[in-house]
């Protein structure tokens, strides 16, 4: 009777554990739903909403911002000009992944709460498909989309309805140390060769450790970077017919490239597991020259709490293989509205303030991002504080091929196959190889496996 | 459980009468105690397996109503069972559990011997011991990616005081080392509970077994293989048995240490199907990987019950 006991246990244990396992089968519906004791969305005629009587709490949740503190000026600042509505912040992770995933459960599951969330601009076709976002253009008029600045709705668009108000937008700049540049009696690297071979100088005079630190580690932002190189190399990773088209020339060169910047010393070995911070940790604590981060990277390597490089640094377009400026990948937030929100009245004007004038400047001005609305960003007073917005103008933006629902899929196959190249895992052309046989099956609907 | 019963003086089939008869109101309590936590068992692994399996079987799509199901058969399974990355996982998975948890029975009975035998400060040492493991995994990986990382990690700086290696190495960085840093890992959290399985049956071995083993002029080799290893097997058959079963659902250390890398090095079936089903949102081919995981991880824990059944039972007959 003894060891049949202990063998029911063990039984029990298995079962038990298979469950944690199988656990993630399941649609996690463990959102709590706080009501808000909202008004629901009344519609006129026109089909859009009248938003100026919007009153109760709208539930945001979002990710920090450049800063820990932003999000909160911003609710004040907002709850001051509208008395009715409360806005209450809910944290969700900085990984951009990590985030889909909490939000995609809940809202999936059906939760009600948060009203408003920020989310990544890759996301309004997977989005979109899956419903899990407002199509804003069904509630708010046409005028309200003509504030931002140009492109920006058309990529948060998914067949034809806007799913996301762009909040503020991100792109890669090169951040160099102007100190060191001038020490060594340099200009700012306008090709990516003549970057390599600054830093390699710069390394030899023994000024700093590192040259140049980027993001190489197997997530988002290595497929951030690579589309960098590969479109100012020529690349495309999808043609214009929906195929992947990475097994190219193009795309070695880019990728040799990005491998050569380790193997010559310029980037530390340990670059194949930067993220952003890693990297801008190396940046900040004077062990780089150059450093390839998105816009909040300004005001991060100013703040000298986290910082030993405060007002040694410069920031330029990124260089080029050849043509006159290098292009930048897109990134940036928007603010999408849950479907089963119980207050799309007080959503809908949180939105629209977010994405209006005061807000966009507090964004622009303060916390170094780059604002949505175009008056905001073409306006000279704004300009003089964020020395990235001068420079904007002149950045030759790329967006990621998130255009189709499976472009998870698709950044998976670019980020793991070329890590594993970066690593000296694989050779260039095998991982190409395999990135382009992961992608063909990526779009023609296998789940990413 | 059921010495009292045996140990009354009577004839075989009397005996059986009186235990029936005690035993049957008893059993009916029993089950009765037992049926709110198996209802709850019920609801919260039950279901989520079964409701899974379901999903595995169907062409799944969100909506804004929830899921929108469509039966589909097997063709979850096909693009599983087509699918090089998943064999990947499963290999490494499988490899990696079975190291980590070799490894940590060896250690775990060598800290255990060592523990049982002092006399002073042994609480002490248990608590100490049993740090790692309480720690939590999401904390310790990121502990250890401080430790690894190959620019200001602690490692590399010890390594280099010590003229070990004349440069930095970046431990995460390539797949070798990136899968032996996570075995390490492993290996140190995971370790004490092994410790404290095998200390509570060490603590079970009666002295006189090893008084008698001196009288008898027994080494220390011999004492521990003829007197305490066999008294011990079914603790260390346990243990094993938890930890394999654990290693196969692993998650969060290469979730948080190495995100699966480099390129696909260390994804394990769960950050597989944890990719698939929520950076993807195709929840019916993620399914069918957690589903099959599932079926791996039966398949293999019957292979290790029959083989641990007699060591457990030889374990307990002393």
């Amino acid at each position: 009777m003894n060891s049949r006991t202990k063998l029911g246990t063990l039984g029990l244990s298995v079962l038990t554990l298979s469950a944690l396992v199988a656990g993630c089968g399941t649609a996690a519906n463990t959102a709590t739903n706080t009501t808000s004791n909202g008004t629901s969305g009344t519609q006129n005629a026109s089909g859009t909403v009248d938003l100026s009587k919007a009153s109760g709490t709208v539930v945001w949740a979002a990710s920090p911002i450049a800063q820990t503190g932003i999000r909160k000026t911003l609710i004040s600042e907002f709850e001051k000009t509208h008395p009715n509505i409360k806005v209450q912040l809910v944290e969700l992770p900085n990984n951009t992944d990590t985030n889909r995933q909490s939000l995609a459960t809940e809202i999936g599951g059906g939760a009600t709460t948060p009203d408003v969330y920020m989310g990544d601009v890759i996301w309004p076709a997977q989005f979109g498909q899956n419903q899990l976002a407002v199509p804003l253009n069904k509630y708010l008029p046409s005028s309200f989309f003509n504030r931002f600045a140009s492109g920006l709705v058309q990529g948060a668009s998914y067949k034809g309805n806007v799913y996301g108000a762009p909040l503020f937008v991100d792109s890669g700049f090169l951040y160099y140390r102007k100190d060191l540049l001038q020490k060594a009696g340099l200009q700012p690297p306008q090709s990516w060769e003549q970057l390599m071979s600054d830093a390699q100088t710069l390394q030899k005079k023994g000024l700093v450790k590192y040259g140049f630190v980027w993001q190489g580690a197997p997530y988002e932002g290595l497929t951030c970077d690579f589309m960098e190189y590969l479109t100012d190399a020529g690349g495309q990773v999808l043609n214009s017919q929906g195929q992947p088209t990475i097994d190219s020339p193009q795309a070695q060169k880019a990728v040799s490239f990005m491998k050569s910047l380790i193997t010559s010393g310029v980037s530390p070995k340990a670059e194949v597991t930067f993220q952003e911070a890693q990297s801008m940790n190396v940046f900040d604590q004077g062990n780089a020259a150059f450093l390839r981060n998105w816009d909040y990277a300004w005001s991060n390597s100013q703040n000298p709490a986290d910082s030993k490089v405060v007002g040694k640094v410069g920031v330029e377009p990124l260089p080029t293989f050849g043509g006159p400026n290098g292009h930048a990948t897109i990134g940036g937030w928007d603010l999408y509205v849950n479907p089963h929100t119980k207050n799309l009245n007080a959503s809908l004007e949180f939105i629209n303030w977010m994405t209006g004038v005061q807000a966009q400047t507090i964004l622009a001005t303060k916390y170094s991002e780059i604002p949505t609305n175009a008056a905001v960003q073409n306006d000279p007073q704004v300009k003089k504080v964020n020395p990235v917005l001068n420079i904007v103008s002149q950045v030759k933006l790329v967006s990621r091929p998130s255009q189709t629902p499976s472009y998870p899929q698709v950044s998976q196959a670019i980020y793991t196959n070329v890590n594993q190249a970066l690593s000296g895992g694989t050779s260039v052309s095998a991982a190409l190889k395999k990135a382009q046989q992961q992608i063909q099956s990526a779009v023609s609907g296998n789940g990413g496996l | 459980m059921t010495s009292q019963t045996e140990a009354t003086p009577t004839s075989g089939s009397m005996a059986r009468t009186v235990r029936r008869s005690l035993q049957a109101p008893e059993r009916r309590a029993g089950y009765g105690m037992l049926t709110p936590g198996l209802l709850v068992i019920g609801a919260v692994t039950i279901f989520p397996i079964l409701y899974s399996v379901w999903m595995s079987l169907n062409h799944i799509s969100l909506t804004e109503n929830g899921f929108a199901m469509s039966f589909s058969g097997l063709q979850n399974y096909s693009l599983v069972v087509h699918s090089g990355n998943f064999w990947h996982s499963v290999w490494f998975t499988f490899y990696f559990a079975v190291v980590t948890v070799f490894l940590e029975l060896l250690f775990g009975m060598l800290i255990a011997l060592a523990i049982n035998g002092i006399d002073r400060l042994k609480n002490l040492s248990v608590v100490v011991m049993l740090i790692p493991w309480s720690l939590i995994t999401v904390i310790s990986a990121q502990m250890w990616g401080y430790i690894y990382n190959g620019v200001y990690g602690v490692l590399n700086y010890l390594l280099q005081s010590l003229h070990l290696i004349g440069a930095p190495i970046t431990w995460l960085g390539s797949a070798t080392s990136a899968v032996i840093a996570m075995m390490v890992a492993d290996i140190w959290k995971t370790t004490p509970f092994v410790v404290i399985i095998i200390l509570a049956g060490l603590q079970m071995v009666p002295k006189e077994l090893y008084e008698s083993a001196y009288l008898d002029g027994a080494n220390a080799w011999n004492t521990f293989w003829n007197v305490t290893f066999p008294m011990v097997r079914g603790s260390i058959a346990l243990a094993g048995l938890f930890r394999i079963l654990q290693a196969f659902g692993m998650f969060d250390l290469p979730y948080v240490l190495t995100q699966g890398g480099p390129g696909t090095a260390t994804q394990s079936l769960a950050v597989l199907g944890a990719r698939v089903m929520f950076q993807n949102l195709d929840f019916g081919p993620g399914s069918a990987v957690a589903v099959s995981t599932v079926i791996l991880v039966l398949a293999l824990s019957l292979v290790f019950l029959s083989a641990f059944r007699n060591l457990v039972r030889e374990g307990e007959s002393e």
